[in-house]
This record gives C-alpha cells, structure tokens and sequence, in this order.
C-alpha cells in the first residue's frame, strides 16, 4: 500500500486520484478533491474577509490627513520594523516547517513527519507570544485612533487564525499517532498545510502594510 | 549592540535561510498537478516575497522611518 503510493506520482486528474486512492475507502477516493475544493474555497471566503479589513484600513490611510495619525495634539509613534520582521521570520519559517512535515508523512517517514510538525508548532506559539509582546509595548491603543483601531482588528483577527491554527496542527499531530492517516489517506495534512500557509501569507500582506508602508 | 540591530541581524539570516528553502521547495513542487498543488505554489511563492519583503526590512531598504 505504502509503496504504492510512494510510487505514483501526486497530482490531480480522476484517473489518477482513483489509481493513487484504490488502496484505501472508495469514498475517501469519490470526494477527495470535492472536499478539497471545499477547503480552497473556504481558503478564499477567509481571504475576502481580511480583503475587506484590509481595503478599510488602506482607505483611512490614504484619506486622513496625516500618517500616523495626530491624537490629542501628538503624533502617534511607528510601529517597530526590526521586531516585526524577526517575528514574520518565525511565522514564515513555520510554514517551511510544515511543508516539510507533509513531505516526509507523504514519503512515510513519520519520525521526521513529528519532528518538523513540532516545530511548526512551536514556531506558531512563538510567533504568538511575539504578537503578545508587540501589543504590550506597541504604544497605542485599541480606542481613539483609526491606526489603532485596523492595527488591533486586523492583527488580532490573524492571531486568532494562527491560534486556530496551532490547536488545528496539534490535533492533526495526535490524530496522525493514533493512525488516522495513512500513506495514501491523509487529506487532513493536506487541509492543515494549506491552512498554515495561508495563515503565512495573509501576514505577508499585514506586514507590509503596517511595518514597511 | 542594540536591540534592534540584533533583530534585524536575526530577520536578516532568517530571511535567507527561509526564503531560499521556500525557493528550492517552490521548484521541486513546479511539476505537481492538483488543486492542492496548485494552491501550495501560488502560498509558497507569496512566502518567499514575504521573505524578500522581511530582508529589505532588515537592511533598511523598507520600513525605515525618518
């Protein structure tokens, strides 16, 4: 079994999907990429929801008449590049962790598979108490600034979804000890990958627009 | 040494080691098909710039506030 689905190749196609899918559930193999379209999608339903804090934030920017914005007379401070781009570099790097975790569950080397997911799950905690810090000496406050104001929604909504995350990654790392996956069944990695990297990328664009622009 | 520079030193060597293994995985992943394949590219990809984006942070190119 195990060979077998080292052997084919991965990739898309019915075909193929039934040929890499014979050994396991035949609806397993049925709705797979049904379930997989269903995740992508909720992927994207995810993404119009931070596009829509993201275009509010963006128009307060560009339509207040000055950036920072003045709060009883005093300019509100930046926000700290250096720390920010140290705590995107851990967020980052988990998603190359977990990449690497689905690589080797997919080549049935499970020892690597724990070590890498571990890490992974601890580079989110880390990226977490990072943001944790980052609130504690950021400066500004939820209320009175509209800086304030996207700056917490919009960080505080991505937390959220990284503790998601993580509590995700950690039932999948139980759920994958216990035998739930095997070697030719294992859409869940697959689902919390693609969640993880898309967790990595929604802080690509939080990055840039509140450290760098 | 501030504390700020040995942030930046850190995101700098960070952005390097990651972004280029995000690169390698990027290329050995180019020949996957698949929705799920597809998607891991396009998050990889933007990864990478995420990467490219923390590197220039760290060098001051972006980011730096008079």
């Amino acid at each position: 079994m195990a060979t077998a689905a080292a052997a084919i190749p991965h990739g898309g196609g019915h075909a193929e999907v039934a040929a890499r899918y014979h050994d396991v559930d035949p609806v397993y193999a049925e709705t797979r990429d049904l379930r997989l379209l269903g995740f992508v999608l909720f992927l994207l339903s995810d993404c119009i929801l931070f596009g829509a804090f993201i275009f509010a934030y963006i128009y307060l920017r560009v339509s207040a008449p000055a950036w920072p914005p003045f709060v009883g007379g005093h300019q509100l401070p930046w926000f700290d590049t250096s720390f920010a781009a140290f705590n995107s570099i851990v967020l980052f790097g988990s998603g190359v962790t977990m990449h690497f975790a689905l690589e080797n569950w997919k080549h049935l080397n499970k020892r690597k598979f724990n070590m890498w997911l571990i890490a992974t799950i601890i580079l989110g905690i880390g990226f977490l108490l990072g943001q944790a810090h980052e609130y504690s000496v950021v400066g500004i406050s939820w209320a009175g600034s509209t800086m304030g104001a996207s700056f917490f929604t919009l960080t505080g909504m991505h937390g959220f979804h990284v503790f998601v995350g993580v509590c995700f990654l950690t039932t999948l790392a139980i759920q994958a000890n216990r035998g739930v996956y095997t070697g030719s069944k294992y859409f869940g990695l697959t689902a919390g990958t693609l969640y993880w990297h898309f967790v990595d990328v929604i802080w690509v664009a939080l990055f840039f627009l509140f450290y760098l622009w | 040494m501030t504390e700020a520079a040995i942030e930046k030193g850190a995101a700098l060597a960070g952005a390097l080691v990651v972004g280029i293994t995000a690169v390698i995985q990027l290329k050995n992943d180019w020949a996957a098909r698949g929705i799920d394949a597809s998607v891991t590219k396009i998050l990889l990809g933007l990864m990478a710039l995420g990467c490219v984006l923390a590197l220039l942070a760290a060098v001051n190119v972006l980011g730096a506030r008079a």
